[in-house]
C-alpha cells in the first residue's frame, strides 16, 4: 500500500502547477485549466485520505466535486465566450474596464 | 339653552370656513368673498351672544376636544375649550367687532375698487378665527399656537398692499418685534410644562391652582436653577410676560404698532380693538390666578403699564396723521389695562379691555370713513370742517373721542376711572411702586384728553384746509352702519359697571361686570383673585371719599386736556402750537428715537456678533467638517489605485494573502518553534 504522504506530495505538486499557471498565463482558457488543476489536487487529497481510512465517504465527495467542476467549466467557458465577444481576445490583461 | 355651549367650537370654525371659502372661491364670488366673511362672523356673533347668556345663567364649559400628543408618564398636549365669563365676554367683543369690520370693509375696500379682495377677506377670516381660538383656549400651549397664528395673520394683513414700499416693511417689523417677545413666551410655556406637568387654565390640574398649593406647601413642583418656588414662579411669569409685552405693544416692544398703520384701516381697527393687541392683555387676565401669586411680577406689570400709558400719550400729542394719533392712543390705553392688572384690578382691566374694544374700533372705523372722504389723505392738517359734510361720522367719532378721553358718562370714563381707583387704593395700602404708576397714569389722562380733542378739532372743526376737505367723497350705509352701532356702544358700554355711582350713592347691585366675572369656576373668578392679592387697600377720607377724589381728579385732568385742545385748536385757522415745544417736539415726533436705538442695537451690536458667529461657523465648524471630508477624498483617490482591473493581480493578491494566512496560523500554532 502506497503511504498517503506520496499522494499528498503529488497533490501539492499539482496545486502548485495550477497556481503557477494562474499567476503567469494571460490566456483565459489556460486560466480555466489551471483552476481545474487546483481543484483536482484537492480531489486527490480527498480520495487518498478516504483510501487510507478505509471509508468511501471521501471518494463519494470526490465524485460530487467532479460533477461540480464540470458545471464550473460550463460557466467558465461562457465567461470566456463573452470576454472574446467584448474584447476580440481572450487575454485577461485587456479586460480592465471594471475598475474605478 | 342647555346645549348651546356644545356649539362653542363652531364660533371658531365659522370664520375659518369663511377663510377657506374666500381663499378658494373668492374670485368667483360677488364682492370678492366678503359675503362669506360677513355671514360667518354674523353666525359667530349670534352663537357668542347665546353663549354669553348661557354663561350669565351660571353655565361654564371646560372640555378637552382633542389630544394630539399623548405622553406616557409625561404631559398630554391637547386642544380644548374653556368658556367662562371672561372668554364669553371676549367672544362677544371679538365677533361683534369682526362682523362690523367686515361690513365696513365693503365700503372701505370694495367701493374703493381695491384689488386682491379674496386675499383680504381670507386674511380677515383667518385673523378672526385665530383670535377666537386663542380666546377659548383651555391651556397655555394652545393659547400660544393661536397667539402665533394671530401674529402671522397680522403680518399678512398689514402687508396687504405689498406692491408699495411701506407696508411690507411694516409687516416684517410687526412680525419680528412681536416674535421677539413670543420667544420668551415659548420658553415660558416650556417652563410651565416642566414645572407643573400641565398647562391647563382650569380644572383639577390647572397650573395656577398647582402653583397656589405649592406656595402653601401642599403640593411639590419642579423648580429650576436652584430657586425657591416664589422666585421661580416670578421667572416663569416674566417669561410669559415677554409675549404679552410684544403683542400688546408695551414699552419697549411697542415700536411695531405705529408702523402697522400701513395696513388697510379696517385691519387697524381689528388689530387694535379686538384681536392682536388685546391678546396680550387677555392672556394676563386668563392666567391671572398665576400672576397674582407673584408680587414682583405684578409690580413690574403695573410699572410697564403706567409708564407705557404716559410715554405713548406724550407722543400722540404731536402726530400729524389721524391714524398715528390713534396708534399711540392704543398703546397708551393698553398701558392702562396692564396698569389695572398689575395693580390688582382684574375686573377693572377687563372692563377697560371691553370698553376700549368698542371705542377704539369706533375711532379707527371713523378715521377710515374720514380717509375715504379725504381720498386716502391721512394728514390732519389737510382736513378741517368735515363736521357739516359728514355728520354721522362726526357724531360717532365724537362719542368715541369722549370715551377715549374719559369724559363722564362715556364708556372710557368708567373703566379708566376704575383702573386708576384700584391702583390708588392699593398704592395707598403701602405700595410706593403702585403710587408711582398711578401718578404716570394720571398724568397720561391729561395728555389723552389733549391729543384726542386736538385730533377731533383738527379733523372736523374750523375751516377746510384743502380742496378735498372742501368737497369730500361721500360714504355709504356700509360705513355709517358700523359707526352708528359702535357710537351707541361707546356711549353706553360703561354703564354695565358703574362702581363709582354704587359707592358714592350706595345703590347696590349695579356692578354687573363684577357679578358676571364672579360667575366663573371657583379658581378663576374675580373673588378668588381678590383673596390671593398681595396688596392691602388704603383710603383718603374713607372709601367714598377716595372714589370721589379719584374720579374728580381724573375727570378734571381729562377736561383740562380737552379744554386746552379746545382753546388752541377749535379756531377757524388753527396753527401748529406744538411747534413752541422746540426740541421736545422733535424728540416726540421722532418717538423718543426708539426706532433709532432699536436699529442701532440691531446694526451696532447684534450684527457684529452675528458676523463673528458666522465667521466661527463658516471657518471653524465648517472647516473641520470640510477638512475631514477632503482627507478621506484624497485618501480614497490614492487607495483606489489598488483596483487595477487586471484579474492576474487579484489572483496574485489572493495567493499572497493565503500564504500569509498560512504562515501566520503556523506561527501561532507553533510550527516554527
Amino acid at each position: 500500500m502506497v503511504p498517503p504522504q506520496y499522494y499528498l506530495v503529488l497533490s501539492a505538486a499539482i496545486f502548485c502547477i495550477g497556481i503557477f499557471g494562474l499567476l503567469t498565463r494571460r490566456n483565459a482558457l489556460l486560466f480555466l485549466m489551471s483552476v481545474e488543476l487546483m481543484l483536482n489536487a484537492a480531489n486527490i487529497n480527498l480520495v487518498a485520505f478516504s483510501y487510507y481510512w478505509g471509508n468511501v465517504t471521501g471518494q463519494t465527495f470526490g465524485l460530487f466535486v467532479l460533477a461540480l467542476a464540470a458545471a464550473e467549466v460550463a460557466v467558465g467557458i461562457g465567461i470566456i465566450l463573452t470576454l472574446y465577444r467584448n474584447f476580440d481576445d481572450v487575454d485577461v490583461m485587456n479586460a480592465t474596464t471594471m475598475r474605478w | 339653552m342647555a346645549g348651546i355651549l356644545e356649539f362653542a367650537p363652531a364660533i371658531v370654525l365659522l370664520p375659518f370656513l369663511s377663510f377657506l371659502i374666500a381663499l378658494g372661491a373668492g374670485r368667483y364670488m360677488p364682492k370678492g368673498g366678503a359675503l362669506a366673511g360677513i355671514g360667518a362672523t354674523a353666525g359667530s356673533f349670534a352663537l357668542s351672544v347665546a353663549t354669553f347668556f348661557a354663561v350669565s345663567g351660571g353655565q361654564n364649559y371646560n372640555q378637552t376636544i382633542y389630544t394630539w400628543a399623548e405622553g406616557l408618564d409625561a404631559v398630554n398636549l391637547t386642544f380644548g375649550l374653556l368658556i367662562d365669563p371672561l372668554s364669553a365676554m371676549m367672544l362677544v367683543i371679538v365677533t361683534l367687532v369682526a362682523f362690523l369690520v367686515h361690513v365696513f370693509s365693503l365700503g372701505y375696500m370694495n367701493d374703493e375698487g381695491e384689488t386682491g379682495l379674496p386675499r383680504y377677506y381670507a386674511g380677515l377670516g383667518l385673523f378672526t378665527a385665530s383670535m377666537l381660538g386663542f380666546v377659548v383656549a383651555d391651556n397655555l400651549l394652545m393659547a400660544f399656537m393661536f397667539f402665533e397664528l394671530v401674529g402671522l395673520c397680522s403680518y399678512l394683513l398689514i402687508g396687504f398692499h405689498f406692491r408699495q414700499d411701506g407696508p411690507p416693511s411694516a409687516a416684517k417689523k410687526a412680525f419680528l418685534v412681536t416674535r421677539f417677545g413670543d420667544y420668551f413666551f415659548l420658553i415660558g410655556v416650556v417652563a410651565v410644562f416642566a414645572t407643573f406637568g400641565s398647562a391647563a387654565f382650569a380644572g383639577p390640574d390647572a397650573f395656577p391652582v398647582l402653583a397656589e398649593e405649592a406656595l402653601h406647601g401642599e403640593h411639590s413642583v419642579n423648580t429650576f436653577l436652584g430657586m425657591g418656588e416664589q422666585a421661580w414662579f416670578t421667572v416663569v411669569g416674566l417669561l410669559v410676560l415677554g409675549g404679552v409685552v410684544g403683542k400688546s405693544a408695551q414699552f419697549p416692544l411697542h415700536t411695531w404698532l405705529p408702523d402697522a398703520m400701513e395696513g388697510p384701516t379696517p385691519v387697524s381697527a381689528l388689530i387694535h380693538a379686538a384681536t392682536m393687541v388685546a391678546a396680550g392683555v387677555y392672556l394676563v387676565a386668563r392666567m391671572y390666578g398665576f400672576y397674582v401669586l407673584t408680587p414682583t411680577t405684578l409690580a413690574i406689570i403695573a410699572l410697564i403699564g403706567g409708564f407705557t400709558a404716559l410715554f405713548a400719550a406724550t407722543m400722540g400729542v404731536v402726530k400729524k396723521e389721524i391714524k398715528q394719533v390713534l396708534a399711540y392712543s392704543t398703546i397708551s390705553q393698553y398701558g392702562y389695562m396692564m396698569l389695572g392688572l398689575g395693580a390688582g384690578g382684574y375686573v377693572a382691566a377687563t372692563f377697560h379691555l371691553m370698553t376700549h374694544a368698542f371705542f377704539k374700533a369706533l375711532l379707527f372705523l371713523g378715521a377710515g370713513s374720514v380717509i375715504i372722504a379725504m381720498h386716502h389723505n391721512e394728514d390732519m392738517w389737510d382736513m378741517g370742517g368735515l363736521k357739516d359734510k359728514m355728520p354721522v361720522t362726526y357724531y360717532a367719532f365724537l362719542s368715541g373721542s369722549l370715551a377715549l378721553a374719559g369724559i363722564v358718562p362715556f364708556a372710557g370714563f368708567w373703566s379708566k376711572d376704575e383702573v386708576l381707583y384700584e391702583t390708588l387704593i392699593h398704592g395707598l395700602g403701602g405700595s410706593p411702586i403702585l403710587l408711582a404708576a398711578y401718578a404716570m397714569g394720571l398724568l397720561a389722562v391729561f395728555f389723552t384728553g389733549f391729543y384726542t380733542f386736538r385730533m377731533v378739532f383738527l379733523t372736523f372743526h374750523g375751516e377746510p384746509r384743502s380742496g378735498t376737505a372742501r368737497d369730500p367723497h361721500g360714504v355709504r350705509w356700509n360705513v355709517k352702519g358700523p359707526l352708528a352701532v359702535l357710537g351707541v356702544l361707546a356711549a353706553t358700554a360703561g354703564l354695565v359697571n358703574m362702581v363709582p355711582v354704587e359707592k358714592l350713592f350706595g345703590i347696590k347691585g349695579i356692578d354687573f361686570l363684577h357679578q358676571f366675572l364672579d360667575g366663573s369656576f371657583s379658581s378663576l373668578n374675580a373673588h378668588h383673585y381678590a383673596e390671593l392679592m398681595p396688596y392691602s387697600s388704603g383710603y383718603i377720607g374713607g372709601e367714598t371719599g377716595t372714589v370721589a377724589i379719584g374720579a374728580a381728579v381724573s375727570l378734571g385732568l381729562a377736561l383740562a386736556g380737552a379744554g386746552l385742545a379746545h382753546r388752541l385748536y377749535n379756531v377757524p385757522e388753527p396753527v401748529e402750537h406744538t411747534d413752541k415745544l422746540g426740541g421736545i417736539k422733535t424728540t416726540l415726533y421722532n418717538n423718543y428715537y426708539q426706532d433709532e436705538y432699536q436699529v442701532w442695537i440691531a446694526t451696532g451690536i447684534v450684527q457684529p456678533i452675528s458676523r463673528a458667529l458666522d465667521k466661527f461657523d463658516q471657518g471653524i465648524v465648517d472647516g473641520v467638517v470640510n477638512g475631514l471630508s477632503s482627507v478621506s477624498l484624497f485618501a480614497g483617490g490614492r487607495i483606489k489605485r489598488l483596483q487595477t482591473g487586471v484579474v492576474s493581480n487579484y489572483a496574485a493578491l489572493l495567493t499572497l494573502g493565503l500564504t500569509a494566512l498560512i504562515i501566520g496560523l503556523g506561527l501561532i500554532g507553533g510550527w516554527f518553534a
